[in-house]
């Protein structure tokens, strides 16, 4: 297959994009996967990965919404591309279909 | 920006820096997104931590996909094609790369290790923790005249004194080691230096306590600390901690309990003990006069100042409190007190020595300016060679910027070079450099210690940077500069100014004959120290230093004692044929510091003499020469009585022309006559001139007449003799059962004084053998730069070499012709470094009393070398040159 490839943390921010529909900007986008999953990452590794993401072509950004708090600065919104939610919907029939073979938990043993 | 209440504003520089780097279509949300995160951080945790965020933040953004494609950043992000490129250039040419990064290598390797030794000098006692609040006291006293005692050892009291009414110090502790026989063994007993210390001192000093009584090692004053290496020595491998180790204080056998161990004193510490008593001992170890007494010195006293005070107001206070113990015996600002930061005893010679000997600050300067010079050579080499070599590359420089290349990407090409040579150059360098401490150390004989440190890597990477930028940045710019239409017309005019090039080459001629007279000057000092005759004979004369240790205890009963066991030791001895010439005295030549006494004489006038005691077959045994009267008597009574001998100065300084018969001319000198006055001899080294001397069988009329008395050396009587036998060896053992035989239950030792005499100028033999290594390297490294410019020199007349062959010059013409090139750049840099090394030698000398002089000769032979070494160099290629078919050079078109 002849495809983007996509990387762990790529997946985890697509996939946040995704959910949070048109409101998905990077500080919004730090916050939920640290509340997620609890993992340390800083926003200057999320701004790395969108870029890289739109480079690929899995996301499309406009910029809006002025707000007071950051000093009038617009924000760059995020929203899942038609290509995006096609690669996530390609991992994720992977994977589940390779869950579905885990063997069952069994406690015959006890 | 938003000038809300209550808002602050990160770091302005950071925004400034996210401007610069970031490319302008990400950088609106970017910032945004930082501020939004900023300002949630200064709700949290304040404004600091938020800043230090921030900060961190704009450095995390500078990636790749942020960069702005700029002109300014483009040699930056270009750095991968130019080192690409560079090192095709440098393989291209591999006889100038390796020359280069030989000559920059053996550079660096000299500026490590002298680096390495500088920094060790300056950081020395710089491992205590407190040591911005740690200082020593030292106490000057002055009566005016000739009458001052200045020592940075000072009275017991001023321990108590300090606490007593200073309360802006913390902490008051003493120092001071004394030497003690240790028990080894049932019957054997080990003189050891220990050192008696306030129980306080582990508290004011950062040295590790690893076992025992950690907190308190000082809880009994029965207690005793021992370092890990005298654990090993009296213990083995067994746990010291709880054992006892037996000490003679004062004539008692005293068991110590060994309550803690400690890391053994690192090298670089102004301390060094292996084993520590506390001073609560003191009323043991002193009588109560020396502990009460203000004017009798002996501990170091270091005081640890309270943070929220300065040592200033502690010093303006002393004179006051000073006065109000000692109004009535001194006058107004006749005993100070000062007090010296810790960290300034090592390299500062305006205080006198306490215990720890003090180093020559100039000579760690000298070695500093050294490793940087030549280092400076080193680079030259770089800069002179590519100078040389763009001639040849203008064509390229021409081409690229047709192309469109930009100047500063250009100079981002050819700085990668110098930089790629330099960091080869560097790691090379810098692990031989390490790897060489040992021989360093051997040749030299300085004691250099190198731990590895993390940040040493940072700081060779930034050496590297700095050399190749340095080399670099000239041709660089010289290359780039070049009129892009006069390179492609190929009118070459380019090529940098000649005046920079020859400059440099003649500053590195300097440099070379500058540190080749030095070398031949300290040569020449040194070996007139050595061999000057210093007025007697010790050649093969060993020195047994006595003992003595009598019933009643005190200074005169103690000599004695040992007198007569140098008494027994000799009837030993004397039946040996190889020993000859024995005879006792209270010091030995080749030790500074014999007996310093002092008395007021008949005119009120206080004088300084040096005395030493001796038996009737001492001037003998050194051959020295009596100018007037006699020598002592074998068995004349009256001799060993009252006779003394006065040397030349002495007669000289106390206006005695017709001395014999006469007396000393003080009041309260005991019963004594002059009978004779000997031909003066260097008893100290050659730094000092020759004091005054008194040579005495019995001491005690001279001491019962002086006021003062200084020792640096220990007055109780030696055994000398003279072996004349071949077999060093077996000399040591002839001694040993001798000694052993006599005294079964202490231990020998023995040195030769003729080493003693050498050990005086060790550190000039250091310095000079620093110099000297510094030399060879700098010669080299010139050589290898002359080397590599007459190979450039000769690439670019070849066919003028061709054309002249073909007329039918001889080797010796293209000899001279390639020679004219630097002719006059030798001659300047030598004329040049003439002054200087005279100027600079000038100084060096005047450290000493007695000097050769700076001869014509030597600066002679440094010329001869130099040009020498030019010459052969040049000459090698002229061979060459000349050596090659001319057609070949002329069909290169």
């Amino acid at each position: 297959m002849n495809r983007e490839s996509i990387g762990e943390l790529e997946e985890l921010v697509l996939l946040t994009v995704g959910s949070l529909a048109d409101q998905a900007y990077a500080v919004l986008i730090l916050d939920e996967i640290k509340e997620k999953t609890g993992r340390k990452i800083d926003v200057t590794a999320i701004h790395s990965v969108l870029r890289r993401l739109d480079a690929k072509g899995f996301v499309n950004s406009e910029m809006r919404g002025a707000t007071k708090e950051r000093g009038g600065r617009r924000k760059r919104y995020f929203t899942l591309s038609p290509a995006g939610r096609a690669i996530l919907d390609e991992t994720m029939s992977v994977r589940w279909e390779l869950y579905q073979k885990l063997p069952k938990l069994t406690f015959s043993g006890i | 920006m938003d000038q809300e209440k209550e808002s602050y504003n990160p770091p302005e520089w950071a925004i400034t820096f996210l401007y610069w780097f970031c490319k302008p279509e990400l950088l609106e949300d970017l910032l945004g997104d930082l501020l939004e995160i900023f300002d949630r951080q200064c709700e949290a945790s304040g404004k600091r931590q938020a800043d230090i965020q921030f900060v961190w933040l704009v450095f995390r953004s500078f990636r790749w996909s942020a960069l702005k494609n700029s002109k300014k950043l483009n040699p930056m992000l270009n750095t991968g094609i130019n080192f690409k490129v560079a090192g095709r250039v440098l393989w291209r040419d591999k006889f100038n790369t390796a020359l280069n990064t030989l000559g920059l290598s053996i550079g660096i390797i000299c500026f490590v290790l002298m680096g390495l030794y500088v920094l060790q000098e300056l950081r020395f006692d710089h491992f205590h923790s407190k040591k911005d609040r740690i200082y020593r006291a030292y106490l000057l006293e002055d009566y005016g005249g000739d009458r001052t005692f200045f020592n940075s050892v000072t009275p017991i009291r001023f321990e108590a004194f300090f606490e007593e009414h200073f309360p802006e110090i913390d902490q008051v502790v003493q120092y001071a080691p004394r030497n003690f026989p240790v028990r080894m063994s049932e019957q054997d007993w080990v003189d050891e230096s220990v050192a008696i210390m306030s129980p306080e001192f582990f508290e004011v000093f950062d040295f590790e306590l690893i076992d025992g009584d950690i907190e308190h090692p000082f809880n009994d004053r029965y207690n005793l600390i021992i370092s890990q290496q005298y654990a090993e020595k009296y213990f083995r491998e067994t746990n010291p901690i709880g054992r006892t180790l037996d000490l003679k204080l004062n004539n008692d056998i005293v068991p110590l309990t060994i309550s803690a161990l400690f890391k053994d004193c690192p090298a670089t510490s102004s301390f060094q003990f292996d084993l520590a008593i506390s001073n609560s001992l003191n009323d043991i170890l002193y009588g109560k006069r020396a502990r009460n007494n203000w004017f009798s010195v002996g501990p170091e006293t270091y005081v640890l100042v309270n943070e929220n005070a300065s040592i200033a107001t502690v010093s303006e206070k002393t004179q006051d409190v000073v006065m109000s113990y000692l109004g009535e015996e001194v006058k107004r600002d006749e005993y100070n007190i000062g007090f010296q930061p810790l960290t300034d005893i090592h390299l500062n010679p305006e205080i006198p020595a306490g215990i720890a000997p003090v180093s020559n600050p100039t000579y760690v300067y000298v070695l500093g300016l050294i490793g940087i010079v030549v280092l400076l050579v080193a680079g030259i080499n770089y800069t002179t060679l590519s100078i040389g070599k763009s001639m040849k590359r203008t064509v390229e420089v021409g081409m690229r910027k047709v192309l469109g290349a930009q100047r500063s990407s250009l100079v981002g090409l050819y700085l990668s070079e110098s930089l790629i040579i330099s960091l080869i150059s560097t790691a090379i360098g810098a692990v031989l450099a390490i790897l060489l401490i040992p021989t360093f150390n051997r040749l030299t004989g300085v004691s250099l210690i190198y731990v590895f440190a993390w940040w040493h890597l940072i700081g060779f990477l930034l050496l590297a940077v700095v050399i190749g930028a340095f080399a670099g940045i000239y041709p660089a710019f010289i290359l780039t500069n070049t009129k892009t239409m006069s390179v492609l017309q190929q009118s070459s005019t380019a090529g940098g100014k000649h005046w920079v090039r020859q400059g440099l080459v003649t500053f590195q001629f300097l440099v070379s004959v500058l540190l080749i007279s030095s070398t031949l000057i300290m040569n020449r000092q040194i070996s007139y120290l050595m061999e000057k005759d210093l007025g007697y004979n010790y050649e093969a004369v060993i020195s047994i230093p006595l003992f003595g240790e009598s019933e009643k205890g005190g200074f005169f009963n103690d000599y004695e004692a040992a007198k007569d066991n140098g008494e027994l030791l000799w009837q030993k001895l004397e039946k040996h044929p190889e020993f000859s010439n024995l005879t006792i005295t209270s010091h030995a030549f080749g030790s500074e510091g014999w007996a310093h006494l002092a008395f007021e004489d008949k005119n009120g006038d206080f004088r300084w003499f040096r005395m030493l005691g001796v038996d009737p077959y001492f001037a003998k045994a050194f051959d020295l020469t009596m100018v007037q009267g006699r020598n002592f008597e074998e068995g004349n009574t009256s001799d060993e009585r009252q006779g003394i001998l006065i040397n030349e100065t002495a007669a000289d300084y106390f206006g005695l022309s017709e001395p014999i018969g006469k007396q000393w001319p003080g009041k309260e000198f005991g019963e004594h006559r002059i009978i004779g006055v000997v031909k003066d001899f260097h008893f100290s080294s050659l730094h000092q001139q020759i004091e005054p001397l008194i040579i005495t069988q019995n001491i005690k009329p001279i001491f019962d007449g002086v006021s003062d008395v200084g020792f640096n050396d220990s007055p109780i009587p030696k055994i000398l003799l003279k072996y004349t036998g071949s077999n060093l060896i077996e000399a040591q053992k002839m001694i040993e059962a001798d000694w052993n035989a006599t005294f079964p239950n202490r231990n020998m030792s023995f040195s030769f004084i003729e080493e003693n005499i050498k050990r005086q100028y060790e550190n000039e033999a250091r310095l000079h053998k620093l110099i000297s290594t510094a030399t060879i390297i700098a010669i080299l490294i010139a050589s290898i730069g002359l080397l590599g410019l007459t190979v450039l020199v000769v690439n670019s007349r070849e066919k003028e070499i061709g054309i002249r062959k073909i007329i039918g010059a001889s080797p010796f013409q293209i000899f001279g012709l390639l020679a004219r090139a630097f002719s006059w750049q030798l001659g300047l840099g030598i004329a040049l470094s003439i002054p200087l090394t005279i100027w600079l030698m000038k100084e060096w000398l005047d450290g000493f009393a007695f000097r050769t002089s700076i001869g014509i000769d030597m600066f002679v032979a440094s010329i001869i070398i130099s040009a020498g070494i030019a010459f052969l160099v040049i000459s090698f290629h002229a061979w060459k040159a000349s050596r090659v078919n001319p057609v070949k050079n002329l069909r290169v078109e």
